[in-house]
This record gives structure tokens, C-alpha cells and sequence, in this order.
């Protein structure tokens, strides 16, 4: 009798055991999905500012056609890409390609001098920033969430109601080469 | 290990309920000597008959102490939940200006910040209108947080100088290190500055003591122990997390580095702030050494050794920051000598300038025709034909249009229009070149120093400064102003203008409405004061004239 009361018991301290890992991991999951989404608000932002910064400067750089078909590319690259690592992809390319106009702005000192485009630079600084950090922060909770599906006690029940890791968004081996003249931006 | 700034660790507040505990306290005594202070004073015969004063009834002393339980709750209410408004007033931080370029990246990068640690907390940001260099951190029981910067600081601080800073700040609120101390500053700041008060009587007519100060000396001094409850090693900690969510030691390391160098806000920054700063405002030897007694007393640690720990992740030394401080200094005046400025040919038959690109095209009768000179001895050529100044034409509709502002110009009675200057806006009279700038703004266009002044401008205010000392020694001795000028209206108000001098180490006269606030500096005033400022130029005769 005391036996069968000690498994019951046992049973349901095993019973409250899971639920207790499974909500934990649901909690995560949840942060790692919101914290895409936040990326997503911040890509949204960079994708509307892009045209406005390129109309305002295209006046002064006649020259520059080459830096400007290359952002607005990258752009519609990046507008239509889908999953994670296609998005990181794209995103990628597309900041390679902002950053050369950055450095192309800094040479004109009319630019320097418009207002408008100096605010416009500095919200896609700011864009650009925000990408970088809701990034970094998708990536700690991915990690989290990786380290707490792979740690052994929480292996079964992650593997018992499939849950599975969060991909991260990171750059491509290609990516990592600097930019060249030759190479240009890199798509696939 | 925590992984995210979600997991940070939670500091102990225990120590807000040992501020309580000593309020309470406080009022008890105090309470307690009131009380039989008037029963002596009501039955003075009770008292000789039973010959003791400490025949405590307990219902009396309950009552008492219940009593003061409810005046330090009271107190303990509204000083910690109103914390950060009261901090943030004392301190006269205002909300940033979104038409301000300094201040919209200021507010930039707190929005940054909020994405980096997951939105978990709201934080204002404020601007302190001070030249000193410190940045402050507020947070209190509400949940209200506030992160202050000085208009010195932000204006010499570059993009991710202010991210590195504002990150620190920024842990300080999420930890909760920031609230005791907020809380502390707020329930004793106010007897702090009694203190300081009752001191400067003193030194001025008395020499006696006063009853009631040996009670705030008690004060004070508890006070300064709170110090010991707060611990440097959250300096170290706040510096990580910074890094952490920056990933980039070097710009804090810098930022750290220009802030030691400068004056740190001994003054406006009062007592029992100073632990919430980034970095002690009083110069405190203490805080540069190390060892049982400063480890415990001191509430930042030495400075070098924060900038060690930092410059050690990139492999970096002081000596290295310092040299490469030079050589950016250098860059940016070799740069300033390369930026074109224009002189252009007026229909007054008058050459005006030297005007930046951005100013030329917002001369009223700027057109294709017009004839510019980028200086004396160069050529001199319609400015359609001129390579740089051309571009400017395609600009020029817009940008006369948007800005005309709807103030005239007090001495040539036209519009002024609003131009950008040192990252902020002020309204400028394209005939006589005079601006016209609120007063809330002067204190950041002086903190800037992205303008930089010419041999005319510094020549200029040297003459001019010498002149103002040699009429204000006249005017002293004789009551009579040698070069007096008709006095100007108030473009908002129409009321008289104060003529004054901006301030007596700095002689430039200015013309200030007390209603509206605003200011006017004729041609070039405001350019002299900066460089007045910038190069610590001071007149070169005394008092007595020469």
C-alpha cells in the first residue's frame, strides 16, 4: 500500500517536474518570437527611409548612380526575402551597401551642410543601430534557448513536445569579406 | 551566468528600509522631546513634585512612537516617490528639444538602448543645461527612471562616446543600484542643503553655535556614512554592462577619459548626488586610491583603473588613447581650415562674407548671376560657374522658404530666418547679420564646439573685450557711458530690451528681453563670446584703464 501511494506520488512530483520545464521553455520561446518581431519593426523602419535619404541626396550625386542602384538592390532584395537565414542574408547585403553610401555622403560637404540630409542620415544611423541591437538581442535569447533545449534534464521534454531552437540571425561566410570593388555586394 | 539583460541581477534594496529605519528614529527623538518639552512647559509643577522627568508611561511613549511612525511614512511617501522629479528639478534638467540636432540623437540613442535591453523598463532622458561634463542616473519607488546629461558633456561626446555613457546610465536603472541612492538623496537632501545654509550663516555674523545645528551636524555626518552602504564595485560592474550591450570598450574608455580630463560639475551638482554620477564630480583623492578605508568610504573607483579594464579588452593603453585624442583634434582643424567659405557680391555694391555654402544660398538676393570669391586674392566668378556653390542652386527655393520665421530683426525691422547653428536653430537677420537666440539655448551653443573661429573673429573679440573693460572702468568712475546706443525692442514683445554684458569676465554686450527671454547679439557677438570661451581670453587691462 505504501508502495503504490509512493509511486502515485512520485508520478505526480514528475507530472508538476514537466509542466514546471515545459512553461519554462514556452516563456523563452515566446521572448526569442518577440524579439524577431522587434527586428522585423526595426527592418521595416530602414526599408520606408531608404527612398526618402536617396531621393534627397540623388541631386547632388550625379556621379554616384553605381552606390545608389546598388542600395535600392539591395532593398527590394531584402523586401522580398522570407526565413531567417535568407532575411540575414539580405539584410546584410543591404547594410554593406548603405554603409558605402555613408561614406560617400562624407564626401560632399554640401551634403554636410543640408539639414535634411543630415537628419536623414542620422535616423538611419539610428535604424541601423536598432537593428544591431534587437539583433543582438534575438541572438542571447536564441542562445538561451538553445542552452536550455540541450541541458539533460530539459532534452526530454523539449524532444517529448518537439520544440526546437531558434536559428541564428547571423552573417554568411561570404559576407564576412570586406566589400571590394570587384566583389560588390554579394547575393545569393 | 546571465545571458541577457532580462536576467541581470537584482540588486538588495535593503538598504531603503534602514534609510526608513533612521527616519524613523529621527522623528522619534525629536517627537519625544517635544512632547515632554511641552508638558513641562504646561505642568512644570507634576514634574519638580515627581522629580523625574523619565517616568515614562508606556501609552505615552506608544503614542509617541505611532506618531512619528506616521510623520516618517509620510515623509519617506513623498520624498521617494516624487524622487526623480525633485532630483530632476533641482539639477534644472529640461526635456531634450527635437529641433535640436544634439538633442534628437541624444533621444536617438536612448531609444536605442531601449531596444538593446529588451524594452523592460521606461527611461527619460533630460539635458542639464551646464558646460560641466557628467551623467546622471535617477530611478525611484514608482518606477519612474531618468538618465541626465550636461549640454558639456553630450556636445563633446560622439555617437558612440553617448551610447557607451548612456549605457552605463543605463544599467545603474536596471540593476536598481541607482534607487537607494535616489531615495537617500531625496529624504536627506533636503536637510543637506539646511546644513549648507546654516554653515554660510555662520562664516557671514555669528560665531556661536546655533542649538539647532549641532542636530544637522548629527545629520550630515549620517548622511555621509550612506556612502559606506554604497559600493564601487557597481562603477565596474555598470562599465561591463555597458560594454556588453555596446560591444565596444574603446568609445567608453574615451568617454571616460574626456570626462576626467574636464571639469566635472563640483558645483551645480549638489550634495549627495555625486554617487549617481558617472564620475565624482569633487576632485576626492580618495577615490583614486585603493585599499580597506577607500574601498569603503569611496563611492567610484579610480579612474585609471576603470579605463585599464576597459582598454585592456581591445589591447590598448592610455598612452595610445591620448595620441590618437591628438592626432583627431589635429584632423578636425586641418578639416575646419578646408571647409570653402564664399564671399558674394551684394547689390549694395558691398562684398559680404565669408558665408558657408549653406548661408550663401540663403542670402535674399543670392541668384546665378551673383558674383563669389572664396577669399581675398582668388578668383572671382558668377556663382553658376562655380564648381561647389552650384549644387546649392537646385536647393535654394525650399530652404528660403520653409525658414522664414515670424520675428523681425530689431534694428533693420525685416524677417529673420531661422538657420542652423552649432546643431541647434536660432534666427539670424540676413541684413545686419545680428541673431536672435532663446536664452534656454545659449548655454549648448557655448558647450559646442563644432564652429570653429578664424583669426578675424578671435582679433576681433580680443579689441572688442579690451574696449568694453576700458568703458565699463569709465562708466565706473565717472557714471557715464562714453558709447551709448539707442536701446532696441523686444522682436516678440515690443517691450525695451536690457542692454547688459554677458558677464563681467566676458564683456560682450548683448541685448536681453526678461519677458520673452530672448536674446540678441549684433553682427558676430555670438561668435566672439564662443571664442571669448573657447580660448579663455581675457581683457589685457585692469580696472584702472591704461
Amino acid at each position: 500500500m505504501i508502495i503504490f501511494w509512493i509511486c502515485i506520488g512520485s508520478i505526480i512530483l514528475l507530472l508538476f517536474w514537466v509542466i514546471f520545464i515545459y512553461n519554462a521553455l514556452v516563456a523563452l520561446r515566446n521572448e526569442v518570437k518577440n524579439a524577431w518581431k522587434q527586428i522585423d519593426v526595426q527592418l521595416k523602419r530602414r526599408h520606408d527611409l531608404i527612398p526618402n535619404l536617396v531621393s534627397v541626396v540623388k541631386a547632388y550625386m550625379q556621379h554616384e548612380r553605381d552606390t545608389f542602384e546598388k542600395v535600392t538592390l539591395a532593398r527590394s532584395k531584402a523586401l522580398s526575402a522570407a526565413g531567417v537565414h535568407e532575411k540575414a542574408l539580405a539584410e546584410n547585403s543591404l547594410t554593406q551597401a548603405l554603409h558605402g553610401l555613408f561614406a560617400v555622403i562624407e564626401n560632399y560637404p554640401v551634403l554636410r551642410s543640408n539639414e535634411n540630409a543630415m537628419h536623414l542620415q542620422e535616423e538611419l544611423t539610428t535604424t541601423e543601430n536598432r537593428i544591431a541591437f534587437s539583433r543582438q538581442l534575438y541572438n542571447d535569447l536564441a542562445a538561451n534557448l538553445a542552452t536550455k533545449i540541450e541541458i539533460f534534464p530539459n532534452n526530454i521534454v523539449a524532444s517529448l513536445f518537439s520544440f526546437s531552437k531558434a536559428e541564428f540571425f547571423t552573417a554568411d561566410e561570404a559576407d564576412r569579406i570586406l566589400p571590394s570593388a570587384e566583389t560588390g555586394i554579394r547575393i545569393k | 551566468m546571465p545571458l541577457t539583460y532580462i536576467d541581470i541581477e537584482k540588486q538588495k534594496t535593503w538598504r531603503i528600509g534602514v534609510f526608513f529605519l533612521i527616519l524613523l528614529f529621527m522623528y522619534f527623538c525629536v517627537t519625544l522631546a517635544l512632547f515632554y518639552g511641552v508638558l513641562l512647559f504646561i505642568f512644570p509643577f507634576h514634574f519638580i513634585k515627581s522629580g523625574s522627568l523619565m517616568t515614562g508611561n508606556p501609552i505615552h511613549l506608544l503614542v509617541i512612537f505611532l506618531f512619528s511612525l506616521a510623520i516618517a511614512a509620510m515623509h519617506f511617501w513623498f520624498s521617494a516617490s516624487g524622487a526623480v522629479q525633485s532630483v530632476i528639478k533641482n539639477l534644472g534638467a529640461m526635456a531634450p528639444d527635437p529641433e535640436d540636432g544634439m538633442h534628437r540623437r541624444l533621444m536617438d540613442v536612448m531609444n536605442e538602448i531601449h531596444v538593446v535591453t529588451g524594452d523592460k523598463r521606461k527611461m527619460e532622458c533630460r539635458v542639464i543645461p551646464s558646460l560641466s561634463m557628467n551623467a546622471i542616473a535617477v530611478s525611484d519607488l514608482k518606477g519612474n527612471s531618468a538618465i541626465a546629461i550636461t549640454e558639456g558633456l553630450l556636445s563633446r561626446l560622439t555617437r558612440s562616446q553617448t551610447e557607451a555613457v548612456m549605457a552605463h546610465e543605463a544599467y545603474h536603472i536596471l540593476s536598481g543600484d541607482c534607487m537607494e541612492a535616489t531615495v537617500a538623496t531625496s529624504i536627506f537632501g533636503m536637510y543637506a542643503a539646511m546644513i549648507e545654509k546654516l554653515q554660510n550663516l555662520g562664516e557671514d555674523d555669528r560665531r556661536g553655535l546655533h542649538p539647532a545645528f549641532f542636530m544637522f551636524w548629527i545629520l550630515l555626518k549620517l548622511s555621509q556614512l550612506l556612502s559606506m552602504f554604497i559600493s564601487r564595485e557597481r562603477e565596474y560592474r555598470a562599465d561591463a554592462a555597458s560594454v556588453r550591450m555596446t560591444r565596444n570598450p574603446l568609445s567608453l574608455a574615451e568617454a571616460l577619459h574626456m570626462i576626467s580630463r574636464n571639469w566635472r560639475g563640483a558645483g551645480p551638482i549638489g550634495l549627495g548626488l555625486e554617487m549617481l554620477c558617472i564620475m565624482n564630480p569633487r576632485e576626492n583623492m580618495l577615490d583614486e586610491s585603493e585599499g580597506f578605508w577607500a574601498n569603503l568610504m569611496s563611492t567610484h573607483p579610480p579612474i585609471k583603473k576603470r579605463i585599464d579594464v576597459l582598454l585592456g579588452m581591445v589591447r590598448s593603453s592610455i598612452a595610445d588613447l591620448e595620441a590618437r585624442e591628438d592626432r583627431e583634434t589635429k584632423k578636425v582643424s586641418s578639416f575646419a581650415d578646408a571647409d570653402p567659405h564664399y564671399y558674394a557680391f551684394g547689390p549694395d555694391k558691398q562684398w559680404k562674407g565669408p558665408l558657408p555654402v549653406a548661408g550663401l544660398a540663403a542670402l535674399p538676393w543670392f541668384s546665378p548671376l551673383t558674383w563669389v570669391s572664396s577669399g581675398p586674392g582668388k578668383v572671382v566668378q558668377r556663382a553658376s560657374d562655380d564648381a561647389v556653390v552650384s549644387r546649392i542652386l537646385n536647393e535654394r527655393p525650399d530652404l528660403t522658404g520653409g525658414e522664414v520665421m515670424s520675428l523681425k530683426c530689431p534694428i533693420c525691422r525685416q524677417f529673420l530666418f531661422g538657420i542652423p547653428y552649432e546643431k541647434t536653430k536660432v534666427n539670424q537677420c540676413r541684413y545686419c547679420g545680428g541673431i536672435l537666440v532663446e536664452n534656454s539655448k545659449i548655454p549648448r551653443i557655448i558647450a559646442r564646439r563644432e564652429k570653429e573661429f578664424g583669426e578675424r573673429v578671435k582679433s576681433l573679440a580680443k579689441a572688442m573685450i579690451n574696449d568694453n573693460q576700458r568703458r565699463l572702468s569709465i562708466k565706473k568712475l565717472t557714471g557715464a557711458d562714453s558709447k551709448a546706443k539707442p536701446h532696441l525692442n523686444c522682436p516678440r514683445c515690443l517691450n525695451t530690451m536690457m542692454r547688459t554684458f554677458y558677464s563681467l569676465a566676458y564683456l560682450v554686450e548683448i541685448d536681453r528681453c526678461g519677458l520673452c527671454n530672448l536674446t540678441w547679439f549684433d553682427k558676430d557677438e555670438l561668435e566672439m563670446l564662443q571664442c571669448l570661451i573657447e580660448n579663455r581670453i581675457t581683457a589685457t587691462i585692469g580696472l584702472g584703464g591704461d
